[in-house]
């Protein structure tokens, strides 16, 4: 099978999560067998790069053979990911979604998503911090991107 | 208190199209109550989210 990411791209990206990742992140993964277009690339993209750090961890889950856990991480559609901290075998959920491929611009937004929760730390600034801190009803923010 | 949810629009363009979206980077804040077009500076996102909120 041809790799989605060639052999300098990977040791670009081995360089920058040796540098930069910190706590372990998991990916909690949900693709469908048929009627998903991307749901293959995803997963060999995804299989890629948790392959190049012991911090991440990749698991694949058939969203109808565990819809329940689909739904407990407010996944719908396929491909769908959680990027999730890792504490020990607890997983802190800090609201992070992909919904589709994530390549081409997406491809460093996903590896800067990584980055950010292996970091445990937003990168915000603090002024705006302290605004959001005093937030009392929910923020759902759904981002609409391409990868062109 | 707050969730992200990146969405590739052209392979989800029911979801967009349900959204209004024009062009990308969009995002919208709680169904459409806000809406932010390209990508901003966080003070400007902040804003958006307090006027709707």
């Amino acid at each position: 099978m041809i790799k989605s990411l060639n052999n300098e791209l990977i040791d670009q990206i081995t360089e920058l999560f040796d540098a930069q990742l910190n706590y372990p992140v998991e990916l909690v993964y949900f693709s469908k067998k048929d009627q998903c277009e991307t749901c293959d690339d995803t997963t060999q993209l995804l299989e890629e790069i948790a392959s190049i750090s012991d911090k991440l961890y990749l698991r694949n889950f058939d969203i109808e053979e565990n819809s329940q856990l689909a739904e407990r991480y407010g996944i719908h559609l396929t491909p769908g990911l959680v990027i999730a901290g890792r504490d020990q075998d607890k997983l802190i959920d800090y609201g992070i979604r992909f919904t589709g491929i994530p390549s081409g611009y997406e491809f460093s937004s996903l590896l800067q998503s990584i980055i950010l929760v292996s970091k445990r730390d937003s990168g915000l600034k603090p002024a705006i911090r302290n605004q959001l801190k005093e937030l009392r009803k929910p923020v759902q923010l759904h981002i609409f991107v391409t990868p062109t | 208190m707050i969730s992200a949810e990146m969405i590739e629009a052209n392979e989800f363009y029911e979801l967009a199209a349900r959204y209004n979206v024009r062009g990308v980077p969009q995002t919208i804040i709680n169904d459409n109550a806000g809406v932010v077009l390209g990508a901003v500076p966080e003070e400007h996102l902040l804003q958006e989210i307090k006027r709707i909120i």
